[in-house]
C-alpha cells in the first residue's frame, strides 16, 4: 500500500488541500433539446480488470459534448441479440480535431453489456445523449467524491472536470476488494495531475482501509475545511448511506442513480424513482412548477430528472 | 424509379399527409423529439393518454426487457386534463403537426367529460380513446372489452366533437371483431389494432416479477405477426378505417399492415430505439412503393390476395 492510498486521520495532523472557491462554472445543461443520435466508431476496446471493460467511440465532430454524470444510450446495429439501447455514463470526454472520443467503463453482465463487449475496434455504435442531468460541480465546497466500485466511471471524468476549474478534490473509492476498484491506475493518473488525493477502502480489507467508503468518509470529513459538497456513484444503498450522511450532517451531496430504461429521453415515463416526502409535498401544491416535462410529485425520472439526484430529493427508505 | 407516391390517406373528417402516427406514449407531447424529426412530416402525432386528473403511474420497475420487445408498466402517468389544456395544447398547437389527443377513463362518464372539455378545442385534429390499457386496476382492457359498452360509449361520445374519434383496442379479447363492430356502431371513424398484448417476465433469481406489477404490455417485433393477424380480423369486420399497430419497425413493416387493409399505421417502441423511427418508416415506405410503380398508397391498401385469408370467421358481418 502506498502511501497516497492510505487515507490518512488525525495521526500527524491532516492537511487539506488548498481548494479554491468555485470558480464560476455554468450549471450542467438540461440536454433535454440538445441529445442526438449519431453513428460513432469504435477506437478502443480493452479488459478494464475484475471482469470490467474500456470502451473508446470516436464521435461525429457535431456531438454535443455529455458533462460528468450525464449518459447516453448505446445501441448496436441490426442484428443484435436485444432491441433496446443500454445507458450507460460517460467515464472521459477527449476533444479530438475529428470530433469528441467518449470513454465508458462497463461490466459485461447482461445480454445488452455483453453484446457491446463483443465490439471490435472499428465497429459502429449508435450513441443517443448526451442525456440528463450531470453533477453540478459549479456548487461550491471542497469536492469529495465517492465511488463504489465501478461507479468510479462518473467521478473519472468529474475529477476532470474540477481539474479543469482548478479545484482539487477527495477522492473515496470503495469495493468488495482490491480487484473490484477497477480502473484504478486510470484513477490514480488523474488524480495525481490534479493533486487530488485518493483514499481507498475494500470491504475484506485488501487494500486500502478495511470497511466501507461510509467509514473513510466519518475519518475524512472532520478534516475537511467547510463548505464541503458530496459528489458519488456506486451501488443504491451505498448512495442511500452517503445521502443520509450528507442530510444528518447538512453536506450538499449529489448521488447518480440508476434504472432499467427505455428511451433515455423522458418520454416513456419507465425509469421511476420515488421522491422524498418533502419533495412530494412541494411539488403537490397547487402551482408548483412542472418537475420535468409530465410532471408529477411522485416519482421523479431517473433519465431526464437525474441521474443525478440532490440528497433532499429521493425516498432512500425505498431506495437502499 | 418514379416521382414519390401519394401518401395522403383519410381518417373520418381527418386529411393526413401520410398514413404512419406516433403511438400514444411513445412520442410524449410531440415535442420532445421536436428537434430530430419534425412532426409535421408524419400523419400525426398521438399524444400520451390524458386523464381527468393527474396519475402518478405504477412503482417501479416499469420496463422489462424480452426477447424481441419490451414489457411495460407505466400506468397511464400523466399531468390530468386541466394541466394539458393549459401547458400541454399551446405546446401541441405551436408544432404545426396534425394532433390526436389520446383519451383516458375509468367510466364512459369520465370520457365524456373529457371529450366536453377537449372536443372543440382548435388544433386538435382527432381523438383516440384509450379503451385497452393492460396497466391499470379500473378503466383498463379488461374493463372496455364489451361490443355493447363500447358501442353505447361511442354514441354518447360521439355528438362531443366533430374532430376525428378512433377507438384503441386491446388484443387480449375473445373476439375483437365484435368489438371493432360495436365501435363503428357507436360511431368511431376508426379503430387501431392494437395496443399492447398483456405478458410477464419473471426475475428467477428473487423469484419475482421484472416488473412492479405482476403483468406489463407487451410490444416491439415480438408482437408484429400477432397484432397484423388482429389487424386483418378488425379490417374484414368492419368498413371503417382501421389503424395498424403492433411491433412496426420500418417501412416494410408498415406495408405489411397495409397489405392487410390497415388505411394507416403507428409507429410506437421503435421510437424508444431511434427517435426518428417514425420519419424513417414514412422515407422507407414511399421508396419501396415507388420502386414498385405504386403511385398511391391506396393502391396498395388491402392488397394481400384474398386466397391467403382464410375463411370468414363465424361473426362476420355479411
Amino acid at each position: 500500500m502506498s502511501r497516497r492510498e492510505r487515507a490518512r486521520p488525525a495521526r500527524g495532523g491532516y492537511r487539506p488541500a488548498r481548494i479554491p472557491v468555485a470558480t464560476a462554472a455554468a450549471p450542467p445543461a438540461l440536454a433535454k433539446t440538445a441529445w442526438r443520435q449519431a453513428e460513432a466508431r469504435v477506437t478502443l476496446h480493452r479488459d478494464a480488470g475484475a471482469g470490467h471493460r474500456w470502451l473508446e467511440l470516436a464521435m461525429p465532430r457535431a456531438f454535443p459534448l455529455p458533462g460528468a454524470g450525464q449518459f447516453v444510450q448505446l445501441l448496436l446495429e441490426a442484428p443484435a441479440p436485444v432491441l433496446l439501447p443500454r445507458p450507460m455514463s460517460v467515464a472521459l470526454v477527449r476533444r479530438a480535431a475529428a470530433g469528441p472520443v467518449l470513454g465508458f467503463l462497463y461490466a459485461p453482465v447482461g445480454d445488452g453489456t455483453r453484446a457491446l463487449a463483443a465490439l471490435d475496434v472499428d465497429d459502429r455504435v449508435l450513441v443517443l445523449g448526451p442525456l440528463g442531468r450531470g453533477f453540478p460541480l459549479e456548487v461550491e465546497g471542497v469536492p469529495v467524491l465517492i465511488a463504489g466500485g465501478r461507479g468510479v466511471a462518473p467521478l473519472l471524468f468529474a475529477a476532470e472536470t474540477l481539474e479543469r476549474q482548478g479545484r482539487r478534490c477527495e477522492f473515496l473509492f470503495g469495493a468488495r476488494d482490491a480487484a473490484h476498484l477497477v480502473a484504478l491506475a486510470e484513477t490514480r493518473r488523474r488524480l495525481d495531475r490534479m493533486g487530488g488525493r485518493l483514499h481507498l477502502a475494500t470491504d475484506d480489507g485488501s487494500r486500502g482501509v478495511h470497511g466501507t467508503v461510509l467509514e473513510l468518509l466519518d475519518r475524512i470529513a472532520p478534516h475537511l475545511p467547510a463548505p464541503r459538497v458530496i459528489h458519488a456513484c456506486g451501488p443504491h444503498p451505498m448512495l442511500a448511506a452517503i445521502a443520509r450522511w450528507g442530510l444528518r450532517h447538512s453536506v450538499p451531496t449529489f448521488l447518480a442513480m440508476e434504472s432499467i430504461m427505455a428511451c433515455g429521453t423522458g418520454v416513456c415515463r419507465g425509469c421511476p424513482l420515488p421522491r422524498s416526502e418533502s419533495e412530494r409535498r412541494r411539488l403537490s401544491r397547487a402551482r408548483a412548477p412542472l418537475p420535468s416535462l409530465y410532471g408529477n410529485p411522485e416519482f421523479a425520472m431517473c433519465c431526464t430528472d437525474g441521474p443525478v439526484f440532490a440528497a433532499h430529493a429521493l425516498d432512500w427508505e425505498r431506495l437502499g | 424509379m418514379s416521382r414519390t407516391p401519394d401518401l395522403a390517406v383519410r381518417i373520418g373528417p381527418l386529411r393526413l399527409k401520410n398514413p404512419v402516427l406516433t403511438a400514444s406514449g411513445t412520442f410524449g407531447y410531440g415535442d420532445e423529439y421536436a428537434h430530430v424529426l419534425d412532426p409535421k412530416g408524419l400523419g400525426a402525432v398521438i399524444t400520451k393518454t390524458v386523464t381527468l386528473k393527474p396519475r402518478a403511474g405504477n412503482p417501479p420497475a416499469r420496463i422489462a426487457e424480452t426477447a424481441g420487445g419490451m414489457l411495460n408498466s407505466i400506468g397511464l402517468e400523466n399531468v390530468g386534463l386541466e394541466r394539458f389544456r393549459r401547458e400541454k395544447l399551446p405546446k401541441l398547437r405551436a408544432l404545426s403537426a396534425t394532433v390526436v389527443a389520446s383519451l383516458g377513463g375509468e367510466t364512459p362518464r369520465e370520457l365524456a367529460r373529457l371529450l366536453e372539455a377537449l372536443g372543440g378545442e382548435p388544433g386538435i385534429g382527432g381523438f383516440e380513446i384509450n379503451f385497452s390499457c393492460p396497466n391499470v386496476a379500473r378503466g383498463g382492457a379488461i374493463y372496455w372489452a364489451h361490443a355493447r359498452r363500447l358501442e353505447r360509449t361511442l354514441a354518447m361520445l360521439r355528438p362531443l366533437t366533430r374532430a376525428a374519434l378512433i377507438a384503441k383496442l386491446s388484443p387480449d379479447v375473445t373476439a375483437i371483431a365484435e368489438l371493432a363492430r360495436g365501435c363503428e356502431q357507436g360511431g368511431a371513424d376508426a379503430v387501431t389494432a392494437v395496443n399492447t398484448f398483456v405478458g410477464m417476465a419473471v426475475d428467477i433469481g428473487g423469484g419475482r416479477s421484472r416488473l412492479g406489477r405482476a403483468t406489463g404490455g407487451l410490444s416491439g417485433p415480438a408482437i408484429k405477426p400477432l397484432a397484423l393477424a388482429r389487424c386483418h380480423e378488425v379490417v374484414r369486420a368492419v368498413s371503417i378505417p382501421v389503424l395498424g399497430s403492433g411491433g412496426i419497425m420500418n417501412g416494410r413493416d408498415a406495408l405489411e399492415f397495409i397489405a392487410v387493409g390497415a388505411t394507416a399505421v403507428q409507429v410506437g417502441t421503435a421510437s424508444f430505439i431511434r427517435p426518428r423511427a417514425a420519419a424513417q418508416v414514412v422515407e422507407e415506405m414511399a421508396r419501396l412503393l415507388a420502386e414498385r410503380g405504386i403511385r398511391r398508397i391506396e393502391a396498395w391498401r388491402g392488397c394481400l390476395e384474398p386466397a391467403a385469408s382464410p375463411a370468414p370467421a363465424a361473426g362476420r358481418r355479411a
